[in-house]
């Protein structure tokens, strides 16, 4: 009964399209299509009437239409979506109709089919496979006993589709060909946290060196990830997992460790002091001129910073945020 | 010109399990597929796989499950050593690295499933199939082999009685390429879009049955189609066995959990053909609810299971449907879901033809017969596609060299050509379509001869039709007209075989019912249908099924 209570009045959809054939375009431009349709139907089934019925020449990928083969993410009004579970009514009633463009941070091969072969060789670079550990070979006949609670462990990815919405939504893949993405990242999580992979230290101290530490902390992937596997809080127990396991060897993990100690120490940071414990006095050498740049600008974040007030209840936050957690072990 | 020893065409679980066996082998192996192998329809499987493992099960219950599941139209000799198979199957996927649901010892947790005397559905959640496509292709990654992307598989080349390899379409460049190869693995999957309300996704359009087919295999047993009996109304989407298989029950719009009627002992767990055919009888006879469905009920098994165990349908519920399973009941009705026929092979993935093997729902062994039991057919993937590629792997290293020839590619090429220089003529979509509508409205659950003899009629007159088919778009990059002329094809070659094979089948087996013939007719129809191409459509023969230990039954849940 409830389906048939659904709203199921057709709406008008205007949709704007990116369209790029390199072969025939200079430049890519925007194909308008007026349709109308129940608020509940998704993009995907528009885009599929498009083609079926205005324009077969429009060109996407697509497969299962039920979210879990990965083909169909792309720019709804500018975010990451899978275009077969976004429907249409909710984007019409906030944007007033509906661009659809290609993921970012991947090479245009025509209109809304993007050159992937970037984000695969990222996800091939973590080493994605279990790693046979030679004094605990796998039982002989018989499956790897695995608690449930080990099995939770896992959290969400392996839920994970690799439709590249992240990869897309990311400023540090934009910005940085070492970060590997956080797709990538989710992925190296997989493996870290699996009883079976002998590689558990190698993996952590080798991402500490191959871009775990360029994440942004901005959670745009947790944001556009369709399946909820939450990449950004997995890139988060990496850095717990790399530092606690393998210690404070990388600039990134020295600045995090050091950013703690400076709030910790006066409850606000030291700037001077957070680029010394970073970089080492020698490297330090070389932060000179942004050093004097923000001297020049803003004087007053490099004065050495008074305790403030309430430090004894931060420290005892700190104390307390020590604990060992049941996680991070 | 490319040159490998084997290509496997198709990159899902059986076309993967194929190749690493074939790499294992030693062999020079390519993959050549639509989609990246991780966007392949096995990733889509949901309930689990099944392997008589432990103490309480036994391996000979799972055989006769499968035999009475097949409506004794399965071969017992290749269901014996299919379920054999199982347990060191699954142990390896484990190995391989699959994330399987666990019991609180440690095991494999496992659950009830349709037409099985145990729990013996070893799961993933409810995304069983996504978990071993991502630890296969994690680990078949690891080795040596070429991954051709994004090709469309147009032709198989078959001379002097051997296959010689393939001819495929590059989306990304538009040109069409010679694959040469001693043997070639067909593992394209099922053809599920020849039906307009099908649970498959848009890819399953059975390009290398159907190429197959043209060149003189020999495909077995195709008017067999399985009727899913829960997936969502409006889109086809598929809601998992393993919905039932924790619980869940099935109401007519009086309230009344209607499989009492049809299956007093298992109810909800009945095999799949039992269960669809009573949905329809229920909302034939007036029962369903308005618009004709019935009700999947999870209510009563609680937010904390609902949530954990079928955590991808309760998203697909409320995002597809609209429907929180929680609180209210799900709308369903049954969908085209599976293809128990297929390229007709012996049990090591061998055809009619030298150097071609088939594996997975492309083929017929045949392990399911008349109806598949849900759980077998993941199993059926990594069993046979190993079979496959091992065969593929031994027959390559003995077999003389291919000879490909440039006509080869021109012949392939030149229908496409003309298609796209037409001025006139159809597109391939409208054709597609009433297709579709021909198969839902004519080949359905229910069957009967005039509604057959119509489908035939219109079947034939859209192939006629195909042959001015017109290809709109004319850029070279990632020409996706020229994917739907080729699917479009494929898909009208098979739909005249399941058509033809069901008028002539006068009985009702599995999942073949013919309200004009409604017994099962083990005197003259416990046979295979073998099908091969003529230009007059396809010739019909039949073939014996192979019994063991399991003497023909009547079938009762």
């Amino acid at each position: 009964m409830a389906a048939a209570a659904a709203p199921r009045t057709p709406v008008v959809a205007p949709f704007e399209v990116y369209r790029f054939d390199p072969a025939h375009d200079a430049r890519p431009h925007y194909a308008r299509y007026t349709l109308e349709l129940a608020p509940h139907t998704p993009v995907l089934t528009a885009l599929l009437k498009i083609r079926d019925e205005i324009d077969p020449s429009l060109t996407l990928r697509y497969s299962c239409r039920s979210a879990i083969c990965g083909s169909c993410a792309m720019q709804v009004n500018s975010k990451s979506r899978l275009a077969c579970e976004t429907p249409i009514g909710p984007e019409i009633e906030r944007h007033g109709r509906i661009v659809i463009e290609p993921m970012r941070n991947q090479p245009v091969l025509r209109d809304l089919v993007v050159d992937q072969s970037p984000f695969w060789a990222r996800y091939a670079s973590i080493r994605p496979h279990l790693v046979s550990d030679p004094s605990r070979p796998m039982p002989v006949g018989r499956e790897n006993p695995m608690t449930p609670a080990e099995v939770d462990r896992f959290k969400e990815t392996p839920r994970c589709i690799a439709c590249a919405a992240c990869y897309s939504a990311c400023p540090a893949v934009e910005a940085d060909p070492q970060f590997p993405g956080p797709m990538a990242l989710a992925k190296l999580y997989r493996f870290v946290v699996d009883p079976r992979d002998g590689a558990r230290q190698d993996r952590l101290l080798r991402i500490q060196r191959e871009g775990l530490w360029l994440c942004l902390r901005c959670h745009l992937c947790t944001e556009a990830c369709p399946k909820d596997v939450r990449p950004s809080e997995r890139i988060r127990d990496l850095k717990e997992m790399a530092v606690q396991a393998v210690g404070v060897t990388e600039p990134g993990s020295r600045h995090a460790v050091a950013f703690a100690e400076n709030i910790r120490r006066a409850g606000m940071l030291n700037e001077f002091r957070l680029a010394r414990q970073t970089f080492g006095p020698v490297a330090l050498l070389g932060q000179v001129g942004q050093g004097l740049r923000i001297w020049r600008k803003k004087p007053e974040l490099m004065k050495r910073p008074h305790p403030i007030e309430g430090l004894d209840e931060l420290r005892q936050l700190y104390d307390a945020l020590e604990e060992p957690s049941e996680e991070s072990r | 010109m490319h040159r490998h020893d084997v290509v496997v065409v198709g990159a899902g679980l059986a076309g993967q399990r194929a190749a690493l066996a074939a790499v294992e082998a030693g062999r020079d192996v390519a993959i050549l597929s639509k989609l990246h192998p991780l966007r392949s329809h096995s990733g889509a499987a949901q309930g689990g796989i099944n392997a008589a493992v432990g103490p309480e099960d036994s391996v000979d219950t799972h055989i006769y499950d499968t035999v009475k599941g097949s409506d004794y139209l399965g071969d017992q000799d290749a269901i014996e050593f299919f379920c054999q198979e199982a347990g060191p199957t699954v142990v390896e996927m484990e190995h391989f690295g699959t994330i399987f649901s666990r019991a609180p010892d440690g095991s494999l947790a496992r659950r009830p499933f349709g037409g099985a005397g145990f729990p013996r559905t070893i799961y993933a959640a409810d995304r069983t199939g996504l978990a071993l496509l991502q630890a296969l292709w994690e680990h078949l990654a690891t080795r040596r082999f070429t991954l051709y992307e994004e090709w469309d598989v147009t032709r198989l080349i078959v001379r002097g009685g051997r296959v010689q390899g393939v001819v495929a379409f590059d989306r990304k460049t538009g040109s069409f390429d010679l694959f040469a190869a001693q043997a070639v693995v067909i593992a394209t999957g099922p053809a599920g879009r020849i039906y307009a309300r099908t649970t498959n996704a848009h890819s399953c359009t059975g390009d290398g049955v159907a190429i197959a087919y043209e060149a003189g295999a020999q495909l077995k047993d195709m008017e067999f189609v399985q009727f899913h009996p829960t997936a969502l109304v409006e889109s086809g989407i598929l809601i998992t066995e393993g919905a039932r298989g924790e619980g869940g029950i099935l109401k007519n719009k009086n309230g009344e959990r209607f499989m009492s009627r049809y299956a007093p002992h298992v109810l909800e767990l009945a095999s799949r053909d039992v269960v669809s055919r009573a949905i329809v009888t229920e909302i034939q006879e007036g029962r369903g609810f308005p618009g004709g469905y019935v009700h999947l009920e999870l209510m009563h098994l609680g937010r904390e299971k609902i949530e954990s165990r079928l955590q991808e349908i309760c998203d697909y519920s409320r995002r597809f449907a609209g429907i929180d399973p929680v609180v209210e009941p799900i709308p369903v009705l049954p969908a085209q879901h599976y293809m128990m026929g297929g390229i007709g092979t012996d049990r090591r993935g061998a055809t009619n033809i030298a150097g071609l093997f088939a594996a997975g729902e492309a083929a017929c062994v045949s392990i399911h017969g008349a109806n598949r039991l849900g759980g077998n057919s993941l199993l059926e993937t990594l069993v046979f596609g190993k079979q496959a590629g091992l065969a593929a792997a031994e027959y390559a290293a003995k077999a003389p060299a291919p000879e490909l020839v440039q006509s080869d590619l021109e012949e392939a090429e030149a229908p496409l050509r003309a298609s796209a220089a037409r001025a006139d003529g159809e597109e391939p979509q409208k054709l597609r379509a009433e297709m579709q509508a021909t198969m839902d409205r004519y080949v359905g659950i229910y069957r009967n001869e005039a509604d057959l003899l119509e489908g035939v009629k219109r079947i034939r007159a859209l192939k006629a039709r195909f042959a001015r088919v017109r290809i709109v778009d004319q850029s070279r990059v990632y020409n996706l007209n020229v994917t739907d002329t080729l699917e479009t094809g494929h898909m009208l070659e098979l739909a005249e075989v399941i058509v033809v094979g069901a008028y002539a089948r006068t009985e009702s087996r599995g999942a073949h019912a013919r309200t004009d013939y409604p017994r099962r007719d083990d005197a003259n129809w416990m046979k295979h249908t073998i099908a091969i191409r003529s230009p007059e459509g396809p010739q019909l023969s039949y073939a014996p099924v192979a019994y063991t230990r399991w003497e023909p039954k009547e079938r009762v849940y």
